[in-house]
């Protein structure tokens, strides 16, 4: 203990950024005045900033923002226009001292694929020693080193391909611990992980930063991750507009929002019901604040509380005519099975017997983890996996042996039978739309107009020009971009939010009457996570019949779905209500999943005695809390003070 | 799509699959400049029977060895076929067919099962990885002459690592286009070319955005291609290895005695 004291006496500067202009357009680097003339293209306008030694600093920012700019300027893979950066007193600018300064700034990307080399983990975390010319023996010694940091010592030979995300990532971890970095500088690593593997890397970063004392620089759009922070730093438009203690950052939420930025759900409870006249002190920790909610309700006049205006309340109703009977925009299914492989060694049972309806109608999500056989059954829906066929062979099999028959197989969607060989299968995939997750990598025409024409053209050859032209129109305004400005544009030179939605638009362009789409806010920041679900309700409500989204982000579910199925080991563990379904915490904790952290809450207070049954949804939480203690209130008035109307 | 298993390796802990790669290489170069070297069936025998020694060592069932076989299989019958009406020899058999024409192609169907055969042995007990760190052991006396032998041993890692990475990738893109209607299967040798635009531009673009980002993370851990790079991976000769190579050494001179002493078929 005592030796921690004095080392934070005597704390270093690690990074330090002085005034810092970062343009990533040549021409403009020519001279200096031209520079500052036209500064409309700066990744980095005047940056100071200061990072001492054990620090962990958590840099938030929309997209575009300069949060990457500035991990790049860190180790010297960008250099600035102008200003100075200094590494541990190094000159990030100084050529000669480039290895040095890498050696000690370390960054993991956002991409596990795309960061190692070698096709086996030891070989692949060796790369980086190899390159500064360190020697065998310590080489060894150092890839024992980064493996037991990151946990990941029994996967030592093991091939990269195999892991999981979380894994992965670990592993580029552990590449750059073996260069001995003082600084780690994570750039969104967790922003394409599921949340067991998000959690499995924020606690590798976290020991590093206690344990092991390295200076972590954290990149991310998560507020969950920012909270465990020392300083939490905003960035908007290349310039450091705000920080401080994490707490502090994320109760400004109108600075917040004027960065494209939001609370956590946490905090927006707490601030909400310190709003309704129920000071809640911030927290982030559902047992907290639960036990703040009961100190905070002893002291207030309940009459008094009120429903405060809320920002999501009321611009999205949950309003839907779900149609019990219809067989257009209808899933059934039953006996689902789909094993990868078969007669290999390596065949693996994705679907083991499913059963599922998504009535007509409905916002349906589908939740589970990586590997629970979710997306196997999406695929299913409009035959890009197929139904095996070869059943009836099997079953006449296995009743020459006397075994009992497989129960048989049913899957109807929106009307067509697909375990029938002759369904129409094209005319089938006009009418269920599926979007992939991150839909903008495939894209490929010249312009906006010919990619989102492309499904249209291939379903009906013989559609007319005008057909195609007003078809796109609707399309592309639906998905909220300006027709006349993009048709002719290149859809590689737009923002990749508007990529997305084109992506988006090139799918729905057919009117589907279901829509399918996986993971369609992954990678997102904030702002446009909550622009894609307000672009999916309004397809749902007048465009596609049936939409269902398959998301690892219970909040995402909570705040949209009428209702979802939790899949896990290729089967369907349950289907209701985000209500019914996240009530039971317990039950989804053992599958590895989350719960929204309204409902982590709500168990909270119920252990403490205070119920409160709401749909789990931030505003009808805040609103039946506020109710809550009103009525309490008015319960125990009436015998204390005798007689005051609730 | 799930597994991609790259290449045919047999995992297994057998003789063989212990061998250095390099020891391997050059078993198989010499195994197959033997064959060539056989004028007759003694030798080519000599050679086979080196083989299934070697199977016999490997740990591989001899079905999956034949297993790597069925890709030439058709290359085979055309060869034999094709020989045995265009050999031209003197003791006919039946109408144009003689009977050295059958001798000679038995002859050629053996050799080529055998070379086949052997190749595949290679890759079916070292993986790929290895493999490319014994061709780029065996080709660093060529940095004499600067030959960039790191450069291309870096390649071969980083294709090999991304192999898998691009084969996923494709299917999704795939499956996406279809998704949208894209037909692959049917229509002219046109239309089917022209359906895999759509794969290829977005699998392109993909593949370049990787190598960006690859080349940064590879910046990032002080990557310079420079002289004073180590290497953590030793490969060691071993007892075994130099067994391998006497016993392609004893190959190599029995069938040269045998190609003295005995009289050759062709």
């Amino acid at each position: 203990m005592q030796k921690n004291v004095v080392l934070s006496k005597v704390k270093m500067e690690a990074i330090k950024f002085d005034n810092v202009y970062f343009s990533y357009d040549d021409e403009e680097k020519e001279s200096e005045d031209t520079l500052f003339s036209n500064n409309a293209n700066f990744a980095l306008r005047g940056v100071n900033l200061t990072v001492e030694e054990g620090e962990f600093v958590a840099i938030l920012g929309h997209n575009g923002s300069g949060k990457s700019t500035l991990a790049r300027l860190t180790n010297g893979l960008l250099s600035p226009n102008s200003g100075k950066i200094t590494v541990f007193g190094m000159d990030a600018t100084d050529e000669k001292r480039l290895f040095d300064i890498r050696k000690q700034v370390g960054i993991v990307f956002q991409n596990p694929d795309n960061q190692t080399v070698a096709s086996i983990v030891e070989d692949d975390i060796a790369f980086g020693p190899e390159n500064i010319g360190v020697e065998r023996e310590e080489i060894g010694r150092r890839i024992d080193f980064a493996l037991s940091a990151v946990g990941m010592e029994k996967f030592r030979h093991a091939t990269p391909a195999r892991l999981s995300g979380g894994q992965k990532q670990r592993i580029a971890i552990a590449g750059v611990l073996a260069l001995k970095p003082r600084v780690m500088i994570l750039d969104e690593s967790t922003a394409m992980l599921d949340p067991r593997g998000r959690r499995e890397v924020m606690d590798v970063v976290l020991r590093l930063n206690r344990e092991e004392n390295i200076t972590v620089i954290l990149i991310t759009h998560f507020p969950e991750e920012a909270l465990l922070a020392d300083r939490a730093v905003v960035m908007h438009q290349g310039q450091i507009v705000m920080q401080g203690r994490p707490e502090e950052v994320f109760q400004k939420n109108e600075q917040l929002k004027r960065y494209a930025l939001s609370m956590p759900h946490s905090i927006g409870i707490c601030r909400y019901l310190s709003q309704a006249g129920l000071p809640v002190a911030d927290s982030m920790d559902a047992e907290t604040v639960a036990s703040n909610i009961l100190s905070a309700m002893e002291k207030v006049t309940p009459s008094n509380l009120k429903i405060p205006q809320m920002q999501g309340a009321g611009t999205r109703s949950l309003r839907f005519t779900v149609d019990n009977t219809a067989e257009n925009g209808r899933v059934y299914c039953e006996n689902l099975a789909y094993v990868y492989n078969v007669k290999s060694p390596f065949a693996t049972h994705a679907l083991k017997g499913v059963d599922l309806e998504i009535r007509a109608g409905e916002f349906f999500g589908i939740i589970g983890h990586t590997g629970s056989g979710k997306s196997t059954f999406v695929q299913h829906l409009n035959a890009l996996l197929k139904v095996p066929t070869a059943e009836k062979k099997y079953k006449e099999k296995k009743i020459k042996k006397g075994q009992p028959i497989p129960p048989k197989t049913v899957l109807r969607v929106n009307g067509y039978d697909l375990t029938d060989k002759t369904t129409d299968f094209a005319e089938l995939r006009s009418k269920v739309g599926m979007v992939f997750q991150y839909p903008e990598y495939q894209l490929f025409a010249e312009t906006v107009f010919e990619d989102v024409a492309f499904g249209l053209k291939n379903f009906r050859p013989d559609v007319s020009d005008a057909e195609v032209r007003q078809a796109v129109c609707d399309a592309l305004t639906t998905v909220g971009l300006p027709y006349e400005l993009v048709k002719d544009r290149s859809p590689f030179e737009l923002s990749g939010g508007q990529k997305r939605r084109v992506a988006i638009a090139g799918v729905i362009v057919t009117k589907p009457e279901i829509l399918v789409l996986d993971e369609p806010a992954a990678g997102l920041d904030p702002r446009g996570k909550e622009e894609i679900m307000t672009l999916l309700h309004n397809i749902h409500s007048d465009w596609c019949k049936t939409v269902i989204i398959v998301s690892h982000d219970m909040d995402e579910i909570a705040q949209n779905c009428t209702r979802a199925a939790i899949f896990s080991d290729g089967k369907v563990l349950a289907v209701a209500e985000p209500k019914t379904l996240f009530a039971d915490e317990n039950a989804l904790a053992e599958k590895g999943l989350d719960v929204p952290f309204t409902a982590k809450l709500t168990t909270a207070l119920a252990r403490k005695g205070v119920v409160i049954n709401s749909d789990f949804t931030l505003e009808n939480f805040v609103q039946k809390m506020v109710e809550y203690v009103k009525m309490k209130g008015a319960g125990t008035r009436l015998t204390s003070e005798g007689g005051e109307n609730a | 799509m799930r597994e991609v298993s790259f290449g045919q390796y047999y995992p297994a802990n057998s003789f063989v699959h212990k061998c250095d790669p390099r020891a391997k290489i050059l078993f198989l170069i010499g195994y197959i400049v033997a064959i060539f070297l056989a004028k007759n069936f003694y030798a080519l025998g000599a050679c086979a029977g080196l083989f299934l020694v070697v199977v016999m060592f490997s740990g591989v069932p001899f079905g999956a060895i034949l297993r790597s076989v069925k890709a030439v299989l058709f290359l085979l019958i055309f060869m034999t076929v094709l020989n045995l009406f265009f050999y031209e020899g003197e003791t006919v058999l039946w109408k144009f067919i003689t009977v050295e024409a059958v001798y000679y192609t038995i002859f050629l169907a053996v050799r080529l099962f055998l070379l086949v055969m052997g190749s595949s042995l290679l890759t079916l007990t070292t993986t790929p990885v290895s493999l490319a760190d014994g061709i780029e052991s065996l080709l660093s006396p060529l940095k004499i002459i600067r030959f960039p032998v790191h450069e291309l041993a870096l390649i071969m890692s980083i294709a090999l690592r991304f192999i898998p990475i691009l084969t996923d990738e494709t299917g999704r893109i795939m499956n996406a286009q279809k998704a949208r209607g894209a037909d692959f299967e049917t229509g002219g040798l046109m239309q089917r070319v022209k359906a895999i635009v759509p794969i290829l531009i977005p699998l392109l673009i993909s593949a370049f955005r990787r190598a960006d980002e690859l080349g940064d993370a590879m910046d990032a851990r002080c990557y310079s291609g420079s002289k004073v790079r180590t290497k953590y991976k030793k490969l060691t000769f071993g007892w075994r290895d130099v067994f391998v190579l006497l016993a392609v050494a004893g190959l190599f001179a029995g069938v040269i005695l045998l190609r003295i002493y005995t009289q050759a078929l062709i």
